[in-house]
């Protein structure tokens, strides 16, 4: 059995990365979203500190390191470039109004127990116990991926998402592999240096990052 | 012996793909070709084992299939088709040499003829629901590849092929459903294991099998109101594949309803056959009517084809709802008739596409109207079209006259049988068989005659050669069967007697007595064409000679002059002559309700007066009525619905994303 220590430090990590999730759907201001990002980055980071330390594994203290690095720091770091770059979209715009995304938040996180009881029914375990927070930090995710206009809210909801996989991976696999966990955080990070040189050039050929103005590409 | 035979065709004809696909441009088609003629010799040579010895073969090929392994066994009703496909097979392999060295043809169009067809020889021998839907769907496959041989040139050619994916498609989807739910409630997915078990299937799901693998197999076969796609596919394919689709693909529709209703399923009620018949009575009146309306020499091939696949469903049909009454003599002797009328029409019809292909390729054209005076520039042709032409028209001699009279004296049998309503069916069989007998012999007088008599209507027509000896020596080799099978029929009727028992469920005691005739065995009636034909011959040569000898008399022996008052008619040239469309017109105009021609006269007037015309232009187009009314709708609502749907992806990413959010969420919920 894990010691109480460091499975409260988990359980609060984990509590902290769904709270950021919920928090990204109620602020507008894209800076504090990308600051929410950065807490998240920071709690993953912990939750995988904690069970380095709890499991003995060096292993997972780089993977802590890593994500420190790459989710706590490096991507809000660029995300904030891009937002400083052009001060009039600091609005994130949503298509569904702040009180009818808290509700569905809501929603969100009452389905993701529902439909976790068979991976906690798997391993009966308190970290497992823990997986719906990441299930519900992922459909948040998805939702600010539906519901907000801005490129760069959009991704912040596709880091949302990425962050959530990595909270159940962490919960359930008890530590994901180094270089699994390596790959991933290189990946989102090529994925967001990417999606910043595109939202760069939208605005410098549209002025703007508005996405629901691109419908006449389509065909 | 019987199975590696039929196992080398299967594997030469694979070659001959292979071969087609990959030697040098000018080895390609008679390299394919010769695989093909050896594949089709070993598949009938094989076949020709299970039908003389009556003893059927099983296979298994673990490793061909993943999971299942493929099951084959040939049976001698199989093996009647595979047969009858070996025969039109090796006349479309020898034709296709002349046929290609003409029109040189790429890769994939030489490979798709051999590949095409391995799949119509395998479908017989499938024995089990995986093996049967892979065969059927390579079938479907390769069948609309080489329909496509000529798209580049002709947009008619992808419009046929789009009429004829989606009717295919939608028929294999229809037997797939249909098989699969059998395999389900049968418990098993072989077809001995499904005909051992079939006393565990309820009544209801017994016909909900039967209706869909029918809907399926009838559309194959042209059925009408399925047919829409035959007469597109038919004319627009290259000539040996419209051989091989008429002789040999259209057959297997056939197959597929003797071997669901009566192999799988046992029988059944009375009423599945009578829809069986009906079917063959409405293909049957429908197809020769058209026929005898087209003036596209191919079209009014295809359409013929939907008649003779009429006939043969209506045998089947009138034997399985005898055999459902309990008329089980009766029964063998109509699906007897309906077995060698399906033989024949492989036969003869086979013929008379390699000799409209051999038209087109020397005239250039199709169009009846446009030909004429063709018998003297390729007199071999016109023979071995003729003698396919008289075959049809079931004139004494031939095989088609054989096959009809065996089928007319079945149907006329069964009047003995206790239900009333099988009366009323083979009463309409009987109507249908008098009615068509006679569009079709106006059909091919129409084709024969306009086409190769009189005098030349255009330039090509006039031009034409006679085309070279292999695409003579694959016609001459399907005359040639016509004649040998009605003069002397009785040769084939012991092994389709077998074809008979096996197709039957339950067996059928013997119908026709053994001897070279036709000979009934439990009823009065006997036909020697042999006879027949040589009272015929010896009348021929004593009348010529007769004539020859008998003193003339004078004023014939005097010369002769042209006429001084010939009315201004001094000589007889091709606008004189009688076309396509005119023979046609008067059954134009009984039937315009149910042909429903399009008629478009332009009269311009002179600009001085309305009352002298300075041109008058005549159109008229015969299209089929079925298409337009019951297809038309269809897709234009297809085509409404598509425009709707066009509105849902508007470009929004976010409407996209909210597509996958809501599926994701839906699915949670679902599970929830």
């Amino acid at each position: 059995m894990r010691s109480g220590a460091e499975l409260a430090v988990v359980e609060m990590a984990a509590g902290v990365v769904l709270a950021g999730a919920v928090l990204a759907l109620w602020r507008k201001d894209l800076r504090a979203l990308i600051s929410l990002l950065g807490l998240q980055g920071a709690a993953l980071a912990t939750l995988a500190a904690a069970l380095c330390v709890h499991d003995r594994d060096i292993g997972l203290g780089v993977v802590a390191g890593v994500v420190l690095l790459a989710k706590g720091l490096a991507i809000p770091g660029l995300l904030a470039r891009v937002v400083r770059a052009d001060p009039g979209s600091r609005e994130t715009a949503p298509l569904v109004n702040v009180p009818a995304s808290l509700v569905a938040a809501a929603v969100l996180v009452v389905l993701s127990y529902l439909v976790a009881d068979p991976l906690t029914a798997v391993f009966p375990d308190p970290l497992t116990r823990l997986a719906p927070l990441g299930l519900a930090t992922v459909l948040v995710g998805l939702f600010v991926l539906v519901t907000r206009r801005k490129a760069v809210s959009q991704i912040v909801g596709l880091l949302l998402v990425d962050n959530g996989v990595a909270l159940v991976a962490f919960l359930l696999t008890a530590g994901v592999p180094l270089l699994v966990e390596l790959g991933a955080s290189l990946d989102v990070l090529l994925v967001v240096v990417v999606l910043q040189v595109l939202a760069t050039t939208m605005r410098a050929r549209f002025g703007h990052v508005d996405l629901d103005q691109l419908r006449e590409l389509h065909d | 012996m019987s199975e590696a035979a039929y196992l080398a065709g299967l594997v030469a004809a694979g070659a001959g793909a292979l071969l087609g696909a990959a030697l040098p441009a000018r080895h390609r088609v008679p390299g394919a070709a010769l695989a093909s003629a050896v594949a089709c010799l070993a598949a009938l040579l094989g076949a020709g084992q299970v039908l003389a010895s009556g003893r059927p073969f099983a296979l298994r090929l673990a490793e061909v299939l993943p999971l299942t392994g493929a099951e084959l066994s040939l049976d001698p009703l199989g093996a009647l088709f595979v047969a009858a496909t070996a025969v039109v097979g090796l006349a479309v392999s020898c034709y296709s040499v002349g046929y290609g060295a003409h029109a040189p043809a790429g890769r994939a169009t030489t490979a798709t003829l051999p590949a095409f067809l391995a799949t119509v020889l395998l479908v017989p021998a499938a024995a089990s629901v995986a093996t049967f839907m892979v065969a059927w769907e390579l079938m479907a496959l390769t069948s609309l590849l080489a329909l496509l041989a000529d798209h580049r040139r002709r947009a008619e050619a992808r419009d046929a092929a789009q009429w004829y994916a989606a009717m295919t498609h939608a028929g294999a989807a229809a037997i797939l459903l249909g098989l699969v739910l059998l395999a389900a409630h049968a418990g098993g997915q072989g077809f001995t294991e499904i005909a051992a078990h079939r006393g565990r299937l309820s009544s209801p799901i017994a016909s909900v099998v039967f209706v869909l693998t029918l809907l399926g197999f009838a559309s194959k076969a042209g059925a009408v109101p399925l047919h829409v796609w035959l007469p597109r596919a038919h004319p627009e394919a290259p000539s040996p594949v419209s051989a091989l689709m008429s002789g040999a693909m259209v057959n297997l529709g056939v197959y597929g309803i003797l071997l669901v209703g009566e192999d799988l399923l046992g029988g059944g009620p009375l009423w599945w056959w009578l829809l069986v018949a009906a079917l063959g009575v409405s293909s049957a009146f429908f197809g020769a009517l058209h026929a005898a309306a087209s003036t596209d020499a191919k079209r009014l091939l295809a359409y013929s084809t939907v008649d003779n696949v009429g006939l043969v469903l209506l045998g089947v049909g009138s034997a399985g709802a005898l055999a459902a009454g309990g008329e089980r003599a009766v029964a063998g002797l109509v699906l007897l008739a309906a077995l060698f009328h399906l033989l024949n029409h492989s036969l003869f019809k086979g013929c008379l596409f390699l000799g409209a292909g051999a038209v087109q390729h020397a005239a250039g054209t199709r169009d009846l109207d446009r030909l004429g005076g063709l018998a003297r520039r390729m007199p071999a042709t016109a023979v071995l079209f003729g003698i396919g032409a008289l075959a049809i028209s079931a004139l004494p001699g031939l095989n088609g006259f054989a096959s009809e009279w065996l089928l007319l004296e079945g149907l006329l049998h069964g009047f003995a049988s206790r239900s009333a309503v099988t009366e009323a069916a083979l009463l309409a069989g009987v109507a249908t068989l008098a009615i068509t007998g006679g569009l079709t012999a106006t059909a091919f007088v129409k084709a024969l005659g306009v086409g190769f008599l009189g005098q030349p209507r255009t330039e090509g027509a006039r031009e034409a050669k006679e085309v070279p000896p292999s695409m003579l020596a694959g016609m001459a080799l399907l005359a040639a069967g016509c004649v040998a099978l009605g003069v002397a029929p009785g040769v084939v009727l012991p092994g389709l007697e077998r074809a008979v028992s096996s197709g039957l469920a339950g067996g059928a005691p013997r119908a026709a007595r053994p001897g070279l005739g036709l000979a009934l065995a439990s009823w009065r009636g006997a036909v020697q064409p042999a006879l027949v034909v040589s009272g015929l011959l010896a009348g021929i040569v004593l009348a010529w000679g007769a004539l020859r000898l008998a003193p003339r008399p004078a004023e014939l022996r005097r010369p002769r002059h042209a006429e001084a008052w010939g009315c201004g008619r001094e000589s007889q040239t091709a606008r004189m002559e009688i076309t396509a469309t005119s023979f046609s017109e008067p059954l134009q105009r009984v039937f315009a309700d149910v042909l429903r021609p399009d008629h478009d006269l332009e009269v311009t007037h002179a600009a001085e007066s309305r009352y002298f015309p300075e041109a008058i232009s005549f159109h008229q187009r015969v299209d089929d009525a079925i298409e337009r009314v019951v297809y038309r709708p269809v897709i234009s609502a297809v085509a409404r619905w598509g425009r709707v749907a066009r509105r849902v992806p508007n470009g929004s990413v976010h409407r996209y994303l909210a597509f996958g959010f809501a599926a994701l969420v839906l699915v949670l919920v679902v599970l929830a």
